[in-house]
This record gives C-alpha cells, sequence and structure tokens, in this order.
C-alpha cells in the first residue's frame, strides 16, 4: 500500500527496446525530494544521468508529477521534465502545466523516465501504466499545435499529449516540449526527446492516488482558491506577466538590444496595456488554476480568431526590446511561430540578439539580421527551427555560437551556463544577477526569485549588500519545494508562512507529520542535490559568472548599474557559505550523506 | 507639496491614468490624497495611509519604500506597482 498522493513507482521505458518497468521508490526517497523537480534529480542521479551525453540514448528524461497533482489546491495540475540539458550539460528541469499532469500521474506511476532512440520516429503511448510504441508517421515534421490536434484524433480525446515540433525533431538545443501550448521551455528537453526519435507521448489512465484527510484537504483547498483571488495575484489575472514591461523600462531593468541597454523607446506600445487596444483578447488557465494568468491577444495582420498568441513577459521582452523589435504584431507573430516550432522564446530572442550586435559589430556576414527588424527577426527564427543556413548555428545556442564566431564575441553572448538569460537586466538588478550567476541550470529566474530582494525596500538592488545572498537563498529553497510539491510560483504571494502552509497541504495529502523544518531541510536537499549532479557532470566554480559585457560598464543613463567582478564574486562567495558550502560552492561531506542512497 | 505618481499595472488600470500628481510630504499622506480622488484605486491597492499587500511604491526610480512616514520632496516621483516581478 502506498502513501497516500503517491503510486510509490515510476515507469521506465526503453525507446530502443519497447521494454518498460515499474520501478519501486520507497517512501523515504519520495519524503526526501517529494515530486516534480525534486524527484526528478533524485531519480536523474539513480540512474546516473550526470554523465550521459544528454542527446545520447542513454540519457534519461523524466516526466515527473507531484503529491499535489489531482488534489483540489488550485494550481497544483503541473509536472517536470528533468534531463542533462543539451544546451548547458548540467541539471535541467523544466515544468509544465495542466492536463498532460493529471493524466499522467493516473497511469499509475509517480514518474515516466525515458531512455533509448526508437528506431523510427515514434509516439510513446502509456495507457494505464502499459507503454507501447507507434510509427510517429506523419506527425513527424508537424508543427505543435497540428501534432497535438492531429494525435488526439487519432487516439481519443481521452488521452494528453505532449509534443516536440520541427525544433525538437532537428535537435535544436533550446526546443521545447508542449502540452496544450504550454511548454516545458527552457534547457532544450524537447531536443532530447527529439533525440529519441519521440514526437510525441500520449496518457491516460484511470489510478487515482488517495488522500490522507480528504474532508480538510478539499477545506483547505477551498481557503486557498478564495485567497487566489485576491490583491497578490490581480497583477496576473488582470493583465499577466507581461504587465512588468513598462514597470522594468521605467527601472532601467529592461533588457534593450542584447543587454546594451535597459531602456527600450517602444516598451510603451509593446505593454499589454496598449495591445490591448483594438485586437481581440482573451484570458485562460491551466487545469485546476483558479488564477488564470494566460492573457492570449489576437494578431491584427491575420484577422483569424484561431490566431491567439499567450503572450508573456519573457517572450515580449526576448522578441521586443531584445531584438529592438518594437512592432506588436511583428513579437506576437514571433512568440507565435516559436510556440508552432517549439523554441524556448528566451533562447531563441536571445540567440538572435546575439547574432545582430555580431552582424552590427562585423563578426558575421549576414547583413539582413538587423537589430530593430521585424522580418528578419521572423526568418531568423524559421531558420533556427529549421536548421537552415545561419539558423544552423544559432540552433547550437549563443554560447556555442559565440565560440564557433571567435574574437571577443562570448564576452556579449547573453547567457550563463550556456542557458540565455530572461528578462532582468543584471546591472540593474544585482540581487538577481546572483541569482543568475549561481543557478543550477544556468540562468534563470524560475528556480531563483532573487529580483524579489531587488524589488524590496531592504536592499539596494544596484549594490546589494551580503545579506542580499542570505535572501536571496530563501527565495530559491522556497522555488524548490514550489516546484517539487508543485504549486505554481504565481500564488506565492497569498502565503504568509509558505513552509508551514505547505506543509500542512502536503500532510492533508499524505498523511505525513512533516514540519516546516523539515520542509526547509527537504528545499536545502533538492538544490544540493542539483549541484551534485552537477558536480559530476563537470561543474566548476568559474562558470558561476556573468559574461564579461556587465562589468565594469554601467548601464547607458545609469551610472549606479555597475557591477564588478569582485562585487559578484563576493555575493557568490556569501550565497555558498549560507548554503553550508564551500565557499567555492562546492556541497560538503555531511551535505552529500544527507541526500541518501543516490549518493553512493 | 506636489509629487509625481506614476502608476503601473493594475494600479493605472484602476486609476485610470498613467500619471497624476499628488499632494503630501510623506508617502502616507500621498497615498490619502491619491485614495480622495481614486476611489478605485484606493480599494485595490491603498489601505488608509498604507500600501495594500501586494503592491509597493519606489522612489525616483530608485529606492523601493512602503513605510508611509517616509519622506518624500517637492517634485520627486513616486510609482506604484506590484509587488511581485514575477515573469
Ligand atoms: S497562474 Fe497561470 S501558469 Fe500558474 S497555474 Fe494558473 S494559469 Fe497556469
Amino acid at each position: 500500500m502506498s502513501t497516500p498522493g503517491y503510486h510509490g513507482c515510476y515507469l521506465r521505458v526503453d525507446v530502443t527496446s519497447g521494454e518498460s518497468q515499474r520501478i519501486a521508490i520507497d517512501e523515504s526517497a519520495l519524503r526526501n525530494y517529494l515530486g516534480g523537480s525534486g524527484l526528478g534529480v533524485y531519480l536523474l542521479l539513480r540512474e546516473g544521468a550526470a554523465t550521459a551525453d544528454p542527446l545520447s540514448p542513454e540519457a534519461p528524461l523524466a516526466f515527473v508529477y507531484s503529491p499535489l497533482v489531482g488534489s483540489p489546491l488550485t494550481t497544483s495540475a503541473k509536472f517536470a521534465v528533468v534531463g542533462r540539458s543539451p544546451l548547458t550539460h548540467r541539471i535541467n528541469d523544466s515544468l509544465s502545466s495542466s492536463h498532460f499532469a493529471i493524466a499522467g500521474k493516473r497511469t499509475g506511476c509517480d514518474a515516466l523516465l525515458v531512455v533509448g532512440r526508437a528506431k523510427e520516429p515514434s509516439i510513446l503511448i502509456v495507457d494505464d501504466g502499459q507503454a507501447r510504441l507507434e510509427p510517429a508517421g506523419a506527425l513527424w515534421g508537424l508543427d505543435c499545435p497540428a501534432a497535438e490536434l492531429q494525435l488526439r484524433a487519432r487516439l481519443g480525446a481521452d488521452y494528453q499529449v505532449a509534443v516536440i515540433g520541427p525544433a525538437g525533431e532537428r535537435q535544436v538545443r533550446f526546443a521545447t516540449i508542449s502540452h496544450d501550448g504550454r511548454h516545458a521551455g527552457r534547457g532544450g528537453s524537447g531536443a532530447v526527446l527529439g533525440a529519441k526519435n519521440i514526437k510525441a507521448i500520449a496518457v491516460r489512465g484511470t489510478q487515482r492516488t488517495a488522500w490522507h484527510s480528504p474532508a480538510e484537504l478539499v477545506a483547505l483547498a477551498k481557503q486557498l482558491s478564495e485567497k487566489s483571488f485576491g490583491p497578490a495575484t490581480a497583477k496576473y489575472r488582470e493583465l499577466g506577466t507581461a504587465t512588468n514591461l513598462l514597470v522594468f523600462n521605467r527601472l532601467g531593468a529592461l533588457p534593450t538590444r542584447n543587454f546594451q541597454q535597459g531602456t527600450f523607446a517602444g516598451a510603451e506600445a509593446l505593454s499589454p496595456e496598449q495591445m490591448v487596444l483594438g485586437r481581440e483578447k482573451t484570458r485562460a488557465s491551466c487545469a485546476a488554476c483558479t488564477i488564470g494568468c494566460e492573457h492570449i491577444y489576437g494578431l491584427r495582420t491575420t484577422g483569424e480568431k484561431s490566431a491567439g498568441v499567450r503572450m508573456e513577459y519573457e517572450s515580449l521582452f526576448a522578441l521586443g526590446p531584445l531584438c529592438n523589435v518594437g512592432d506588436a504584431d511583428t513579437v506576437l507573430a514571433a512568440a507565435r511561430r516559436c510556440d508552432e516550432l517549439g523554441l524556448d522564446t528566451i533562447s531563441t530572442g536571445g540567440t538572435i540578439a546575439f547574432a545582430m550586435e555580431c552582424v552590427e559589430r562585423g563578426l558575421l556576414d549576414e547583413p539582413w539580421l538587423q537589430f530593430g527588424d521585424g522580418p528578419s527577426l521572423l526568418r531568423a527564427i524559421e531558420a533556427i527551427g529549421r536548421r537552415e543556413g545561419l539558423g544552423n548555428l544559432a540552433a547550437e545556442g549563443s554560447r556555442r555560437m559565440a565560440l564557433v564566431i571567435g574574437k571577443d564575441a562570448i564576452a556579449f553572448a547573453p547567457q550563463v551556463k550556456g542557458l540565455e538569460i530572461p528578462g532582468y537586466e543584471p546591472r540593474a538588478l544585482q540581487t538577481m544577477a546572483l541569482g543568475f550567476a549561481v543557478g543550477s541550470r544556468g540562468a534563470d529566474h524560475n528556480r531563483s526569485g532573487a529580483y524579489e530582494v531587488d524589488f524590496s525596500e531592504s536592499t539596494d538592488r544596484r549594490r546589494p549588500g551580503l545579506e542580499a545572498a542570505h535572501a536571496a537563498v530563501e527565495t530559491e529553497d522556497r522555488a524548490a519545494l514550489m516546484d517539487s510539491l508543485i504549486l505554481c510560483k504565481f500564488l506565492r504571494g497569498v502565503f504568509v508562512d509558505f513552509f508551514a502552509e505547505a506543509s500542512e497541504m502536503l500532510n492533508l495529502v499524505t498523511g505525513w507529520n512533516t514540519t516546516p523544518a523539515e520542509l526547509r531541510q527537504t528545499a536545502r536537499r533538492i538544490v544540493t542535490a542539483k549541484k551534485h549532479f552537477n558536480v559530476l557532470a563537470g561543474w566548476k566554480p568559474g562558470e558561476d559568472t556573468l559574461p564579461a559585457r556587465f562589468f565594469n560598464n554601467p548601464l547607458p543613463g545609469d551610472p549606479a548599474a555597475t557591477m564588478t567582478p569582485a562585487g559578484l564574486q563576493a555575493l557568490i562567495e556569501a550565497y555558498n557559505t549560507a548554503r553550508g558550502w564551500t565557499s567555492d560552492g562546492y556541497p560538503s561531506v555531511e551535505q552529500l550523506s544527507g541526500l541518501g542512497e543516490v549518493v553512493p | 507639496m506636489t509629487v509625481i505618481v506614476e502608476l503601473f499595472g493594475v494600479a493605472r488600470q484602476c486609476a485610470g491614468v498613467a500619471k497624476t500628481e499628488a499632494q503630501g510630504a510623506r508617502l502616507g499622506d500621498v497615498l490619502v490624497d491619491l485614495a480622495g480622488r481614486f476611489p478605485r484605486l484606493a480599494a485595490e491597492c491603498i489601505d488608509g495611509s498604507r500600501l495594500r499587500h501586494g503592491y509597493l511604491a519606489n522612489l525616483n526610480g530608485a529606492r523601493f519604500i512602503r513605510d508611509p512616514a517616509t519622506v518624500v520632496a517637492p517634485g520627486d516621483s513616486l510609482l506604484i506597482l506590484a509587488t511581485d516581478a514575477g515573469g
């Protein structure tokens, strides 16, 4: 009898042979790693995945559910896709949402782990715990939305599907996995699936997990839903994440022209406040969510009702200001094309903006690719998704591209550990700069919420003291717990004491007696497990840094926004010390032994 | 004493303007003045002389402030925005 909330096993499918195995996960591992990102890194360590080439058959890719999936708790219908990133060669955990999580868990396992390489392009079908492969046939080559639609038409609407687009098939290193238009976006999980010759995974099932205290859980879920309608989430409900654009622009924190500026002259026209004028806009949400942060805009150029585009701040910044493109319809079309091809919008925009600057500096002979030129942005996206011409090099991401170009290109390639930097200008938000530098999967605003420290009265965002490192650790710990339970981060503002409230939820589902202190330890264990994975994968302290462009080079118009290598290094050491690691970032022997049997 | 108030996101939606002027020598006074003139803004973002949970102020694009006693100077720009900068 497994713990309530869990099935107590994962399904390991070898797509080379087509064989599958249910492998037990003992309760102590579930309690130590919970689900989602945490359980994912545990499974990867257990599989010895840190040294496998991410695009080789040996590399595992795990789809991990969580104890809260299927519960009435708002925003809990989420899953993590965890593997070694082909972009960074470090741990990669990208999250996605909705019915795939619910149906996947109902197949009767807490995770689906895929290894091998199918002999032909295939679909992996998991039907109530039974796995089989079918030829992908005509689905191979289709864009994400068409592939999802056709596969569900073929298998039946009771299947939920996750697919890759042409970018994943061609192993673009920042290809995504799409489910119902939402993407497990960062780090190239789509390329890993493409390298396995798997176009799509389809899941359905009937196996529900029990809850330990159903009546109390339902009551708690009701309270949480009520709180989710309050002011802490109003931003997401009313305007969505895109409303960051004008705020960041006003603060000089909006990355523009490949991080050459912190403000964008065309920001007002691109803002959701303006974009909504004269075009259709609808709102949507993931399954089991009471917030509904998705704002979907129509394209004025096509006028098609079906042409709606989910517009998030990160897509907007990366395909707009970062490339110096200010035409809203072009940016919407660019975001839609990325979604169709299955491309991470941040890495796509970052790599194209980098290429544009290379052209501007005479390092790349592609005169058609210019900052501010919408048609060349769209052409570049298409070329990357199909690995054609310059797109073949850009499909490798900005770091590899810079190393091929040579000269000093690596100094302004907008990446950390190979992952392109999200829309938070590091010099204007220097606690976030720390978060980017130490991030286990590279420059990352999802696993570290260090920008919260910059957006507070306790810190000078352009000159944070060392105490900011402690606050950054706190945001990372909370994110580790949210990503493992899993709950949506847009809910975080409604919690007064997150660790205590999380403990209550988890106990009602599982029957455990976790305490807030235990969950804090759990979060720290998960962060350390990711670090351990990275050390095994070849991590060295020198990669916890930012591109040279950000040092001793103030933001134009904001001399206070200056960062020095020594200043960042001091924050990094304070961060490492706060984690209990050595000052250069290695976990202690004692911490490694706390990871459990995954450390021999 | 007049300060310039810049509103962002939901605060802008509620006030119906992107920018306005307000009177006050401290953050709390400015908020009281705004609340008197923009009832929807008051309902969503302001509680007496304080910003409600979920909202934050920034002085001149530099320092984030929340304490109603914070002194503001004539001509200062006071930004009102959501606390959560998640993207
Ligand atoms: S807040 Fe947005 S991302 Fe989070 S679960 Fe709801 S709809 Fe999905």
